[in-house]
């Protein structure tokens, strides 16, 4: 991947172009801070998200499958439980109508003695009778006078005699009271067709038994029958005799059987298990369960598991692990990113201060080099004329006199002086291609500034210019060359009064940097320097003086001093302020 | 009034005959020669007391012609000239032998003045011999 150009060079931009290009820029060493805090940040975060994640994932999964396999053990057990109590009432019925009882039960005192007996055992029963094999009621007990009733038209007695049982749904019928019926068919032993048992039951009985198998671990439990009516009193969810109604959430939140497969061995039988939303808006879950040979389903409601406490505090924990995961992370990597951007910058600046000097010193060795190439040249000729108008001048001095002798005379002088001038400028170059050797000696800086001030005092006084000292007087001797630093001192503080022309201050000061260095500023109020300026500054023959005034050796020569007596020389200026050199010296030079 | 004999070596023609003459012209013999072979050719015939002798020619180093002159004979006195104007060059033919060294361009007047104590020197190194 390329990153030039990319979008990704745009939002993590590093060094950029201009990393490619060498420069680089205050803002550049910003966005690659800002990168690296960016891409560090991606690095920690991305695994501490997925293994957060997943925990998530995988603690919800444990709790509902956890959540499931309850409600289905609960269901299972009430189911069993109402099943037995049903199946027990069939079987007292069933045993009441034994088929040969037909003749005795038709008597009125025998079957009220009879249902005498059974309300005692079961005080819900409502009401007995016994009907023919022609439909007409035969004999009743209960409440209603419906002997000669034809029942042969209702479905249910059509059901009895194909069926041999019939368990009705619950129903308020005449009674205004939630009841049931359980009717047995019977074959009469000698006749044809079949005579039937039926009781009524009081709908409370069911209640009873579905209020003893109810626990606080699930929101409601209750009967509905087919078309889901209310058998029972739900607590929660509905009315008793009405339509029981849940909403489907638009969004159920787990694939139920993915957590909860089919072959798992939970769900034995029908069960049916969704998720669904009430008119509350709760989630809940629901799972019906048919009750065996009834019209009835068992409903067993639960709210799921998002309400429950054990969710609500993993949720707080790993919120709390997460974000003090973050929180750290992030101070982490900020601390480290602001290091490493520093630490670059350093090494850049450091690489830049070593590149420039090397540029600097290859240059002034490069130049010394034709400097001395020149002035060897020069010299050659420049000792021919020398000669030759030294012989002029001989010839003369042996000649009488002649006419023009004079002029000649000082046209000769004029040639020898412009000889000197030359030599000098030529001995100039040599020096600066390759000063003398240095001559170490015990040097109290201090005195040695005020003398090389003293050179100057004249001029700085004619032109208003004060020369001021802050010297450390706990600076003893240092060890250096006496008379190049004079030079070099000469040379800035020429160029300071120069700066300012007229009416300024120069501050001559000096201080201890530690045990082995010294270092001098030479500060003056003058015109000051553009930044174009104070980097050409050492350069040889670079000089903002007017032609003839400067020869723009002065500071290259100054720079080359100070570096073969184990100093430095700096240089901070501002336009329209001043100037400010900082030189360094070894207290002793090698 | 100086009675050594001169010899000049100087690869510039110019300067080694102009040089020459203005010395003849104050009383001192003088030979010239433009290059170290011519040079070590004239110290055989002319035998000079004193060489002017240039630290830089192209068939050979004026240190190497100094150190020949003096292993021939000791006795003769070599004044360096140099275009360099260094220190260290003119030191160290000093350290070989030389008496002294002068730069370019030279002026005479300072120029006579060695010449005048290279000839003393030698007179003196005659009568102690």
């Amino acid at each position: 991947m390329k990153w030039k150009n990319g979008w990704l060079s745009r939002v993590l931009p590093l060094f950029g172009d201009n990393m490619a290009n060498n420069v680089v820029l205050e803002k550049d060493y910003a966005n690659f801070g800002r990168s690296l805090f960016i891409l560090l940040l991606i690095l920690v975060l991305t695994p501490l998200s997925i293994i957060s994640g997943l925990s998530h994932y995988q603690y919800k999964q444990l709790l509902q499958k956890e959540e499931l396999t309850q409600l289905v053990l609960d269901i299972e057990q009430a189911e069993s439980t109402i099943e037995r109590f049903v199946s027990k009432l069939q079987s007292i019925i069933r045993f009441v109508g034994s088929a040969d009882r037909y003749e005795e039960l038709l008597s009125p005192d025998k079957l009220e003695a009879l249902f005498a007996r059974l309300q005692r055992e079961y005080p819900d029963f409502a009401d007995i009778e016994i009907i023919d094999s022609q439909g007409k009621q035969k004999s009743y007990i209960g409440p209603y006078q419906l002997v000669g009733y034809d029942h042969t038209e209702q479905q249910w007695y059509q059901e009895v005699l194909s069926r041999g049982v019939y368990i009705s749904h619950v129903f308020s019928g005449y009674r205004q009271v939630p009841h049931f019926v359980i009717a047995v068919s019977r074959k009469h032993p000698d006749l044809e067709g079949s005579w039937v048992l039926r009781v009524t039951i009081d709908g409370r009985t069911l209640q009873r038994y579905v209020d003893t198998i109810s626990t606080t671990s699930v929101a409601d439990i209750y009967m509905i029958d087919a078309n889901s009516v209310a058998q029972t009193q739900p607590r929660k969810f509905g009315k008793l005799g009405q339509v029981s109604r849940f909403h489907v959430p638009q969004q159920v939140h787990y694939d139920l059987s993915k957590i909860f497969p089919k072959h798992d061995g939970i769900v034995q039988k029908d069960a049916m298990v969704s998720v669904r939303e009430t008119d509350q808006g709760q989630e809940v879950l629901r799972v019906v369960v048919a009750l065996k040979d009834t019209p009835w389903h068992l409903v067993m409601v639960k709210e799921v598991y998002t309400h429950g406490n054990a969710w609500f505090f993993f949720q707080l924990r790993l919120f709390f692990i997460l974000f003090s995961c973050i929180i750290i992370a992030v101070l982490v990597i900020l601390k480290l990113s602001t290091s490493i951007t520093s630490y670059i910058r350093e090494c850049d600046r450091k690489r830049e201060h070593f590149l420039a000097e090397a540029e600097n010193a290859s240059k002034l060795a490069s130049i010394g080099q034709l400097a001395a190439g020149v002035a060897h040249e020069i010299n050659n000729p420049l000792s021919i004329i020398n000669q030759k108008a030294g012989l002029v001048e001989d010839y003369f001095d042996m000649t009488g006199s002649f006419q023009y002798k004079e002029e000649m005379q000082d046209a000769l002088d004029g040639i020898q002086d412009s000889v000197l001038r030359c030599k000098t400028i030529t001995h100039r170059l040599l020096g600066f291609a390759r000063h003398t050797d240095v001559q170490t000696e015990e040097i109290e800086i201090n005195v040695l500034l005020r003398e090389v001030v003293a050179f100057l005092a004249k001029e700085a006084t004619y032109n208003q210019i004060s020369i001021d000292f802050d010297l450390d007087d706990t600076i003893h001797e240092i060890f250096s060359d006496r008379s190049q630093l004079q030079q070099v001192f000469l040379n800035i503080v020429n160029n300071a009064v120069d700066a300012i022309g007229k009416d300024g201050q120069i501050l001559l000061s000096s201080s201890k940097i530690d045990q082995d260095t010294i270092e001098v500023k030479i500060t003056d109020t003058g015109e000051g320097m553009s930044a174009d300026v104070q980097r050409r500054i050492f350069d040889p023959f670079f000089t903002t003086k007017e032609t003839g005034k400067g020869t723009g050796l002065g500071l290259s020569i100054s720079y080359g001093i100070l570096k073969k007596l184990g100093g430095t020389i700096k240089v901070q200026s501002e336009i329209g302020k001043g100037t400010i050199f900082v030189i360094t010296l070894p207290v002793k030079h090698d | 009034m100086i009675e050594a004999k001169l010899l000049i070596i100087d690869d510039e023609v110019e300067f080694a005959s102009t040089l020459c003459q203005r010395l003849c012209l104050r009383g001192i013999e003088t030979a010239e020669a433009h290059s170290g072979a011519d040079g070590l050719v004239k110290i055989e015939e002319f035998k000079p007391d004193i060489v002017i002798l240039d630290l830089k020619m192209p068939d050979m180093n004026g240190l190497d012609m100094l150190a020949e002159i003096k292993g021939r004979d000791r006795k003769v006195e070599v004044i360096m000239l140099t275009g360099h104007g260094s220190t260290a060059s003119g030191i160290e033919a000093m350290e070989k032998g030389a008496f002294d060294y002068i730069m370019k361009p030279v002026d005479l007047g300072e120029l006579l003045n060695k010449i005048q104590q290279a000839d003393h020197k030698r007179s003196e190194t005659q009568h102690d011999n």
